[in-house]
């Protein structure tokens, strides 16, 4: 989960998560570069003599514009291949619907007999010492780890969004639209999101806490609740 | 009376300036590729129509092995074996 002061992303918890963080490590140091050049020739110019030398520049021309061509091509190789691999979903194990209401969530996964529930966000007062202040919610999305999950998300009244930054997701809850999305979770653990697209006054709280198990605890936990 | 043509007032120019060469060809890879990929996305994406009466809704159409996309990163489309979708 997010934390009050952090300045980049959240531990990936996702195989697409991982090489988007990679990627944005890879465009920082290449923004970094371009921003200390700058710094130093304006640096540079400040504290030199004006000439009226170099007028006729061919040469430097041809540099900065073959560099910054080849920096725009090392940027967009990797964000195009990365692009196109987050739209590859094959073979999910599990599929559930993710539904979004005026101010919740609610969850289906059809691919049982009869299990679906609602997910309202646990209100402060009712908070148990040493959770989560506006992100915890009564029922978790349980899914198994490492397996490809397929997300459907709609919504049945204004627009929302599913969105858990830890794996990597953001779909938007469109009423009337069927989206997709997916994610392979690389170990167990909680990860919490939060609804990302303005829908009313209880906007913001809304979460998603998604909540990855070895399999055998997942089958545990769908038995249980299918079954009552 | 009729002044020097806009080809040779363009090649005398960049003769003379010959660090717009590779300004010149980097927008012209740019804005070629941008409009390959427009007439690309116009023939042969699934969700163009272009002829109403014989080809009405070609995205009801689609073929399980068949690859729409420009970039396959790591699904092999040729050898999926799958002819529809498993519930």
């Amino acid at each position: 989960m997010a934390n009050h002061s952090q300045l980049g992303f959240q531990d990936a918890s996702s195989p697409i998560m991982e090489e988007l963080v990679e990627f944005h490590d890879h465009a920082l140091i290449v923004a970094l570069a371009i921003c200390s050049l700058v710094l130093y020739l304006l640096a540079h110019m400040l504290v030199e003599k004006l000439s009226s030398n170099a007028v006729d520049a061919q040469e430097v021309e041809l540099i900065w514009t073959i560099l910054p061509a080849i920096v725009l091509v090392l940027l967009a190789l990797p964000s195009l291949q990365i692009l196109y691999m987050m739209d590859e979903i094959d073979e999910p194990d599990l599929t559930l619907k993710a539904i979004g209401h005026q101010w919740y969530w609610s969850y289906e996964y059809t691919d049982f007999k009869d299990l679906s529930f609602d997910s309202y966000m646990i209100p402060t007062t009712d908070l148990p010492n040493g959770h989560f202040r506006l992100l915890e919610v009564d029922h978790r999305v349980v899914v198994p780890m490492e397996s490809p999950i397929r997300v459907i998300i709609t919504a049945g009244d204004v627009l929302h969004s599913w969105a858990v930054p830890t794996l990597g997701v953001k779909t938007d809850a469109i009423p009337g639209r069927l989206n997709q999305t997916s994610f392979i979770t690389t170990r167990p653990g909680i990860f919490y999101g939060q609804c990302s697209e303005i829908c009313g006054a209880n906007h913001s709280y809304m979460p998603i806490v998604v909540e990855s198990t070895p399999l055998p605890h997942f089958e545990a936990w769908s038995s249980l609740l299918s079954s009552s | 009376m009729k002044g020097p043509l806009l080809g040779a007032m363009f090649s005398r120019h960049v003769k003379r300036h010959p660090g717009l060469v590779p300004l010149i060809g980097f927008i012209s890879v740019g804005l070629g590729s941008a409009v390959l990929y427009l007439l690309r996305l116009a023939l042969y994406s699934p969700d163009v129509s272009w002829d109403r009466k014989n080809n009405p809704e070609p995205w009801n159409k689609l073929g399980p092995t068949d690859q729409y996309k420009f970039m396959a990163v790591s699904t092999d489309y040729k050898s999926l074996k799958k002819d529809r979708p498993s519930f």
